[in-house]
């Protein structure tokens, strides 16, 4: 269970000491009804595709996951060795839920699955990862994605 | 990740999140998000359960039709099979695999290196047989013989060839040892009749009852008495979990 009063004093301590900004402004965006949204994951646990480079540091970088990927294809070289793996080895979808976003299109509860999903490294310093945040999200409006779902890891 | 969504937030993209700890979604204050109780790595909850993933997905996305934030709203159902949400409830998980040992007339280290070689063999046909019937597996660069030899052979002499990976050696390692697990887990959650252990299980194998997890400990020995700091900091903090150390 993620609690940090739950967690042994390392983890605890490592997690407490993480850098974690905070901010004047609150900005707030509206958008259409759910059944109209176009979503788009972003994932922190440094995934890739199978071909891709690997995470190497704490850069701030992404990578791009293409909307039709399979399971197969999704591989993770997230540098941390302190969060459970074995979940994403048998299942994707507990760390990046594309089947489930698909299904939610077909019952019509969200429009469509954007075109291009992307994952950073978690653990980065915000700092770094804010310039290429600000690029992403125009890679996001160029894919009319109105909704960006973020998963951590 | 809340400061993602902060930043995506500003540039006119709509955002809402899964938190996994909650002090920290607090501090940044994203648009939206939904805590979740689960364990680090699993942040839809439980792997092989739809329901519960498309739960926690529905509830995350439905923070977008909210009229105004910051919000962060706590996850408040049970989930999972019983014992899963007690932290201090011992899994009970044996490998059903007992490991050949070598002769006692080797040095500590050599008789390490010579009882992961013969995990690794004697794990590979079920890896193989799981990756057969699943089509799919986590290793992502190294072979596991070929991460055991990068392993063991900087565990003895310091820094060798990487031949499967030709970026920094201390990404090597890192991506050798993870590889090298991914391979362990998915040999033993395919032998047949039985289930995958559960996260901390699996640690508890490792990191107490295999030689692979003496070996990784002797590898992050030496990479702490490394002048090299992308090795020292590899040895620090990536190769074993802080909770094992």
């Amino acid at each position: 269970m993620a609690r940090l009063d739950q967690m042994a004093e390392s983890m605890r301590a490592h997690l407490a000491h993480l850098p974690c900004p905070t901010f004047a402004d609150h900005p707030w965006v509206e958008g259409p009804p759910l059944s109209q949204r176009r979503v788009a994951l972003i994932s922190t646990a440094g995934l890739h595709r199978r071909g891709d480079r690997p995470f190497e540091g704490l850069s701030g970088d992404y990578r791009v996951i293409p909307g039709d990927i399979e399971a197969g294809d999704l591989v993770m070289t997230h540098l941390s060795t302190n969060f459970d793996r074995t979940g994403f080895q048998q299942d994707w979808n507990v760390m990046f839920p594309l089947d489930r976003l698909r299904e939610l299109v077909r019952e019509g509860f969200i429009g469509s699955v954007a075109a291009y999903h992307y994952s950073f490294m978690g653990a980065t310093d915000p700092a770094a990862m804010e310039s290429s945040a600000r690029n992403l999200a125009g890679l996001l409006h160029g894919d009319r994605v109105d909704a960006a779902l973020l998963v951590p890891v | 990740m809340g400061a993602l969504a902060h930043y995506l937030e500003t540039e006119r993209v709509a955002t809402t999140q899964i938190s996994l700890i909650r002090e920290h979604t607090a501090t940044i204050q994203p648009p939206r998000a939904l805590w979740v109780p689960f364990e680090l790595g699993r942040p839809l909850g439980v792997p092989g359960d739809a329901a519960l993933q498309r739960k926690v997905l529905v509830k995350t996305l439905e923070l977008l039709e909210a009229p105004a934030g910051p919000l962060l709203l706590d996850w408040s159902e049970p989930y999972g099979p019983a014992g899963d949400q007690d932290a201090s409830t011992p899994s009970v998980w044996a490998c059903p695999i007992t490991f050949s040992r070598p002769p006692e007339d080797q040095s500590e280290l050599d008789r390490l290196i010579a009882a992961c070689r013969s995990e690794v063999t004697e794990l590979r046909p079920w890896y193989d047989l799981g990756l057969k019937t699943s089509g799919r597996t986590a290793v992502v660069r190294f072979e596991p013989e070929a991460a055991f030899d990068l392993l063991s052979q900087y565990a003895v002499k310091g820094e060798v060839a990487a031949e499967s990976y030709d970026g920094p050696f201390a990404v090597a390692l890192r991506l050798a040892a993870q590889d090298i697990k991914a391979f362990y887990f998915e040999a033993v959650a395919s032998r047949p009749g039985g289930s995958p252990p559960d996260s901390a299980a699996f640690n508890r194998w490792i990191w107490h009852e295999t030689a692979l997890g003496q070996l990784l400990k002797a590898v992050k020995e030496r990479c702490l008495s490394e002048t090299d700091e992308a090795l020292r900091q590899t040895g620090a903090l990536l190769l074993v979990p802080l909770e094992q150390a």
